[in-house]
């Protein structure tokens, strides 16, 4: 009986055994640090612009009313001037489009929408000569605000059909945000 | 014939090791390292019509993250701007990204900016990178709001 119990042992020392305990120890260690630095990434967007160095416009008189389609051709200037004025909290007070105020008070969806219609109007004529917008901004207007304003020239079509994509940003001298 | 006895029977490991595997395999592809660029603790405003951009095929985009304070981070640590754009610009010279005394570089920067910075912060900062010859920018917002 013990011999065969022997032989039985000897048979069994042949068999070769892979213990996985070790594996599977490695590979909880990893899953676990991937576990812990997974972090899905926010959802974000961006809205390209062309910021070229601001330069001297030379200012050139404009029709007050920017649906005007007078029959005198106006050899204007091709920046769209743009202007925002703001209160100390980073609110937006005024935005004019040249010298015509288009929205008073922050900017509130409707007051958005409203500029855009507007913007429209102007970019809509296609005798339009504008490839440029510039926005001087009242340097105590908040990010969040301008980019709303952003985000509104960028959405124009100039005249060969393409979105408005060279917007430049000027300061307002202190003392003209007020 | 399994010759295995009544009692010490042992658990088959493998298909717990597959499943292990399969898991492992799921998170590496989808780890981002690129997450580290972005500083999360800032409050980007919202805009529906934001769109990500693709910027491959094209040079690798410079990412500035700007704080309410004006700060700006790069890869997480607060970052002297002109410096950090001029050691870019000799980076790209070695690489060839860019040619040596090239007045314009075609490289896009990507500006994250909290939603409360005031304009004269911003300013300052795309006025430093409008120096360096950066022409190309893209400002960062988020799609929609981010679930509290």
């Amino acid at each position: 009986m013990k011999r065969r119990r022997h032989r039985h042992a000897r048979a069994k020392q042949g068999d070769v055994e892979l213990n996985l305990a070790a594996m599977l120890d490695m590979a909880f260690q990893l899953l676990t640090f991937f576990i812990l630095t997974f972090r899905p990434a926010p959802v974000e967007g961006q809205l390209a612009v062309n910021l070229p160095p601001p330069v001297a416009q030379t200012k050139v008189e404009m029709p007050t009313d920017p649906n005007a389609e007078g029959d005198t051709p106006v050899d204007t200037d091709i920046t769209l001037h743009m202007y925002v004025t703001a209160n100390d909290q980073g609110d937006a007070q005024q935005v004019r489009v040249e010298n015509n105020p288009i929205s008073v008070g922050p900017l509130d969806p409707g007051k958005v929408q409203m500029i855009n219609k507007r913007l429209a109007t102007v970019f809509g004529v296609q005798t339009t000569p504008f490839d440029r917008i510039q926005i001087a901004v009242d340097g105590r207007l908040r990010y969040e605000e301008l980019m709303k304003l952003v985000d509104v020239c960028t959405r124009q079509k100039k005249s060969d059909g393409s979105y408005m994509q060279k917007v430049s940003f000027v300061e307002l001298p202190q003392g003209q945000g007020q | 014939m399994s010759a295995s006895s009544g009692h010490g029977s042992e658990p088959n490991l493998t298909p717990i090791l597959d499943m292990v595997f399969q898991l492992i395999t799921f998170f590496m592809l989808v780890i981002n390292f690129k997450g580290a660029s972005l500083d999360l603790s800032l409050k980007l405003p919202v805009l529906g019509s934001a769109r990500p951009l693709d910027t491959k095929g094209g040079p690798e985009p410079l990412l500035l993250n700007i704080d309410t304070q004006g700060r700006v981070k790069m890869l997480g640590t607060p970052v002297d701007l002109e410096q950090a754009l001029a050691k870019e610009a000799r980076y790209r010279e070695r690489t060839g990204g860019a040619k040596k005394g090239e007045e314009e570089s075609n490289t896009p920067v990507i500006i994250r900016a909290d939603r409360l910075v005031p304009f004269h912060l911003l300013n300052e900062t795309i006025k430093t990178c409008q120096k360096h010859g950066f022409r190309h920018y893209q400002l960062s917002a988020m799609t929609r709001e981010e679930a509290q």
